[in-house]
This record gives structure tokens, C-alpha cells and sequence, in this order.
């Protein structure tokens, strides 16, 4: 079912675009990344979506939302850098973010114990915000934002600031949250996106590049390449190989040759043939699978 | 109540970091310094290495209403500045380290979002002129003469209206700039620049927001309420509301985030 459906967004600041007729839906249920290098407009689309900005063209709609409804109930956003009220404890704040969403007391209350236990900082819940970690107040930004039982959660690049044991926590705690609600998060770091999310969105200058399924675009941008290690030097076996008539070249990246063929299956045939018939001691062969880093490159850099 | 939530949160911060301490204080020593210092004139000229012999000083009798007034004054310049030093970050300064980033992209009604920051300034500046006033008032009675506890509560509850514009103009900058020091700058500058127009227009402005205290002046001499003092008042409330309703869609229409 679809859940939001943004059509034909556009936003500029002094006669810049940042974003440029952005067209996508989402439906329910679904973990979507937003990926694009810095500058390509995530952050932007991010907060247009939260209300914090207002779009200079185009419309967002949810669906089952009635007209003149206020958006804000139906999200939960965290910003990238979140800043809290550090004189307030990591409860009160839930608290107050669930008063502010019309939770009463009791219930913001037990929903506020429910989830810093969830995220896992209840025991810091009477600390100070001033003393979190930097780990911890993400934790707390991600509590916060789903206090109201949002429909769509949306991330600002919920895991770049934080060391890895944090970034494998949050990590963690998305694959747990997006089987409850829609989650839509940025990110540069390209293998967290592969992680995490059944779809993609790939931006740059603003404009969405290439969308799609995790499936679908494995598919479309399969590489043709073959990685192959041997024992020993690795350079007597690459001009063989490249004379292969399937080969069209090769490289060596560190102790791996990488041979680009033509066809896959008729390639590995010959190779390994050749690998017989020569005796080669070969350790390791690997057809490989395009990666989201291959296709973002191909994709950004054209 | 989210209204609630929102003026118990902006309570709650002003004992944190001691507002509900220190403003107080601030109003109690700018309200006594002059009806003590004036008694105690001569005991401090004397103390401070007296005068040549032969020297003759008439140091003035004042009346309890010209001390209300002196205190008063003090208020309305060390007073002011106070106000406007303290409320100049209350919504610039959150949009500006963007914790408003958080609040706002909740359900949270603009309307009530300002008014809550408003009223909650508004406890606090109003229980502070309270104090500060009852203490001069306390000197002024042991010091000066009789003075009613009516017209000291008339005095307050008039002034406050004075200091409730302050703060309304102050809240009106913060929606619209996110730097605390331009709020408060333009807050005092339009405070004197509505001065000056008062004074310049004097015979067309008779229900200016600054002749105030003239005609508390008068209240507290004559012992009744003239009708002037309350046209004033009233424009005094009625400014103030506008600048409210003008911060609403400030906020409403400014984008929050960069």
C-alpha cells in the first residue's frame, strides 16, 4: 500500500535548486535509503518532508490523510546533528516529546520507559542529555522521533557520526524498528544502505538518478567480472589470461586479478580450462556481484 | 495539554539555570537602591570623608509617591535591559542551536509554542516586579511616610503592563531573527525609538505606551485613576497582543531549518 506519494518536488534557495522535480512513492513497510553524494540535495528533501521546509514546487501527500491534516503527526524525524535541552533528562525529554504530541502524561510516560529500553539507555535515563555520549544522544534522537507511532520515520544520516560498535547498535535497532513503520534515512556510507534498506534512491544535483528495488538494480548493473588469486605471482598467469578471446582486459588489485569478460558463462569455461590444462594453482574464483558502490559511481560520475 | 507541556518545560528551565533566582534579586536591588541610597545621602557623604565645615547641602524631603517613582525609573532602564538580555534567546537561541529542529517537526501548534514562551516570561517578569516592588514599598514605609498597599498594587499591576510590552516585542524579534544579540538589540532600540516618537508627538500621542508612568505619577499623587491611565493601558495590551498575533505567523511562515 502506498504510503506517501511526493510528486514533482522542487526547492530552491535564491534561485538555486537544491532539489529539482523530485517524483517518488513509498509504501508501507518498506526500508528505503537515500543515497547521494554530499551536497546532492538528502538533507534537504529530508526536512521538506518533516515541514521544516517549504517546498518551492510540488506536493507531498499521504495517503489517508485527511485535507489540512497536520503532516508532523504522521513522521518521525531525526536530524543529522541532533541538539537537545541538555539541562533536561533523557526521560523528561521523552516525555515532553510525547506531551507535545498529544500522549498524556501516563501514557508518554510508559511509552518513554518502553522505548529508552528498547534503544537500550534506560539505565541513563535520569542523566543529564548534557552527559550522553554521542551515541547515546543518537539513541535518544531515534527514541524521541518514534514516541508518537509514526507512520514514516526519517533518519539524516542516522549512523555517519558514530564509532562502529554505535554505528552496529543503530544499525541493529533500524532492522528492528522498520518491521513496525516505514523507515527513509540518508547516507553516504554505502554498505549501511545495502544493509538495511529493500530500496534505494540514488540522488545527484538534486535530481533522483536511479531507484529501485535492491534486487532490480543488482541485476541491472551486474558487472561482468571475474576475480581470480593464485598461489604465487600473480602476473606470469594475467597475459595468458588476456589472450583469452572471451577476456576483453584485466587488471591486479592487490593480490586479486580482476578480468573483465564479455560473456560470463563462456569465460568461465575457458579459464577454467586453461586453469587445467596448465596445472595453475588457483585459490580462488568468484564471479563478482556488482556492488552498491560500482553502481553509485556509475551512476554519479556517469 | 500540549500548551501546558510546552509553559511547564519553559518554567522548569527558568529554576534550572536560576532565572527564577537571580531576576528576582536583580528587581529587588534596582527597586531599593534609590529610596535607600537617597535617606541615607547624607550619611554617606559623611562616610565617605564628609564635607569642608560650614558646608550647607538642602538635601530635599521626598514625598512616597516620588520615591515609587525613582524606583520605577530604575526598572524602566536596568530593568528593561534585564528583560530584554533574558528573553532574547527563548526562541532565537532554540531555532539557532536547533533543538527546534526536534520540537517543531512535532505536532506542536505555533500558537502555542509562542504563547507558552510568552506567558512563561510573563510569571517570571510579573513575580519579579511583584518582589521588587513590594520591597521598595517596605523601605518607602519606613523611609518616606505612609504609602497605601492599593496604590502600590495599582502601581505594579499598571507598570506590568509597561513590562509586558517589553517582552512582547522581545518575543516578536525572536521569531524573526536567530541571532539572540539582534533580538535584543532591536528590542531596545525600539523601545527608545517609541520614546522619542512619544516626545516628538507628544500632543497627538496622548495614549502612548510611554507616558505610562507619567500618569502612574500622577495616580499615586492624586490618589485616583485617571482615564488617560487606562486608554493606556488598554493600547498598551493591545500593542502587545498584536506583536503576539504578528509573531504567530512570523513563525508560521519563516522556514525552520536551513
Amino acid at each position: 500500500m502506498t504510503l506517501l506519494t511526493v510528486n514533482k518536488l522542487s526547492k530552491s534557495y535564491d534561485g538555486k535548486n537544491v532539489v529539482k522535480d523530485v517524483s517518488f512513492e513509498f509504501h508501507n513497510g518498506k526500508c528505503i535509503a537515500l543515497i547521494g553524494p554530499n551536497g546532492a540535495g538528502k538533507t534537504t528533501i529530508l526536512r521538506t518532508l518533516a515541514g521544516l521546509l517549504k517546498p518551492s514546487a510540488g506536493t507531498i501527500q499521504f495517503s489517508n490523510m485527511k485535507e489540512k491534516d497536520d503532516i508532523r503527526k504522521y513522521i518521525g524525524y531525526l536530524p543529522q546533528y541532533p541538539v537537545f535541552y541538555t539541562w533536561m533528562t533523557g526521560m523528561e525529554f521523552m516525555i515532553y516529546s510525547g506531551r507535545l504530541s498529544y500522549l498524556s502524561e501516563a501514557e508518554a510516560k510508559k511509552r518513554a520507559e518502553t522505548l529508552l529500553e528498547k534503544v537500550g539507555i534506560i539505565d541513563a535515563k535520569d542523566r543529564k542529555i548534557g552527559k550522553y555520549s554521542g551515541g547515546m544522544k543518537q539513541r535518544l534522537g531515534i527514541a524521541q522521533a518514534i514516541i508518537h507511532k509514526p507512520k514514516l520515520l526519517m533518519l539524516d544520516e542516522p549512523v555517519s557520526s558514530l564509532d562502529p560498535i554505535g554505528r552496529r547498535e543503530v544499525l541493529t535497532l533500524m532492522k528492528e524498528l522498520k518491521e513496525e513503520m516505514t523507515i527513509l534515512f540518508s547516507t553516504h556510507i554505502l554498505s549501511d544502505a545495502e544493509e538495511v534498506s529493500d530500496e534505494l534512491l540514488l540522488l545527484n544535483k538534486g535530481e533522483i538518478v536511479e531507484s529501485g528495488s535492491m534486487v532490480e538494480l543488482r541485476k541491472k548493473y551486474q558487472t561482468s567480472i571475474i576475480k581470480l588469486e593464485f598461489q604465487g605471482d600473480l602476473a606470469k598467469y594475467q597475459e595468458p589470461i588476456n589472450a583469452l578471446a572471451s577476456v576483453a582486459n584485466s587488471s591486479i588489485e592487490r593480490d586479486v586479478l580482476q578480468v573483465s569478460v564479455s560473456d560470463i558463462a563462456e569465460a568461465r569455461q575457458e579459464i577454467l580450462t586453461y586453469v587445467l590444462k596448465e596445472g595453475c594453482p588457483l585459490t580462488s574464483f568468484t564471479l563478482d556481484r556488482a556492488s552498491l558502490e560500482d553502481m553509485f559511481m556509475k551512476v554519479v560520475t556517469g | 495539554m500540549q500548551w501546558m507541556a510546552l509553559f511547564r518545560k519553559e518554567i522548569t528551565e527558568y529554576w534550572r539555570n536560576k532565572k527564577w533566582i537571580w531576576v528576582p534579586l536583580v528587581f529587588i536591588l534596582l527597586a531599593i537602591i534609590d529610596p535607600v541610597s537617597n535617606y541615607y545621602l547624607p550619611q554617606i557623604l559623611e562616610s565617605v570623608g564628609g564635607l569642608p565645615d560650614g558646608t550647607v547641602i538642602e538635601l530635599p524631603d521626598f514625598a512616597p509617591a516620588e520615591v515609587v517613582m525613582m524606583s520605577l525609573g530604575q526598572l524602566s532602564s536596568l530593568g528593561v535591559l534585564v528583560i530584554t538580555l533574558m528573553s532574547m534567546a527563548t526562541i532565537a537561541g532554540e531555532r539557532r542551536s536547533g533543538v527546534s529542529e526536534l520540537i517543531l517537526v512535532k505536532p506542536v501548534a505555533y500558537r502555542n509554542y509562542i504563547t507558552a514562551k510568552w506567558a512563561a516570561l510573563l510569571a517570571l517578569v510579573w513575580a519579579s516586579l511583584l518582589i521588587g516592588m513590594l520591597a521598595s514599598w517596605y523601605y518607602i514605609n519606613i523611609l518616606y511616610g505612609e504609602l497605601s498597599l492599593h496604590s502600590i498594587l495599582l502601581v505594579i499591576i499598571f507598570y506590568g503592563f509597561w513590562l509586558t510590552l517589553v517582552v512582547s516585542v522581545s518575543i516578536f524579534y525572536n521569531t524573526l531573527f536567530k541571532t539572540p544579540g539582534i533580538v535584543a538589540f532591536l528590542t531596545i532600540a525600539t523601545i527608545i525609538l517609541m520614546s522619542i516618537v512619544t516626545q516628538i508627538f507628544s500632543h497627538v500621542l496622548v495614549w502612548s505606551p510611554n507616558n505610562l508612568t507619567m500618569y502612574l505619577m500622577e495616580m499615586v499623587q492624586t490618589g485616583s485613576i485617571s482615564s488617560d491611565l487606562v486608554w493606556t493601558a488598554i493600547v498598551t495590551i493591545i500593542i502587545s497582543i498584536g506583536l503576539l498575533i504578528a509573531a504567530i505567523i512570523a513563525l508560521k511562515k519563516k522556514e525552520l531549518a536551513n
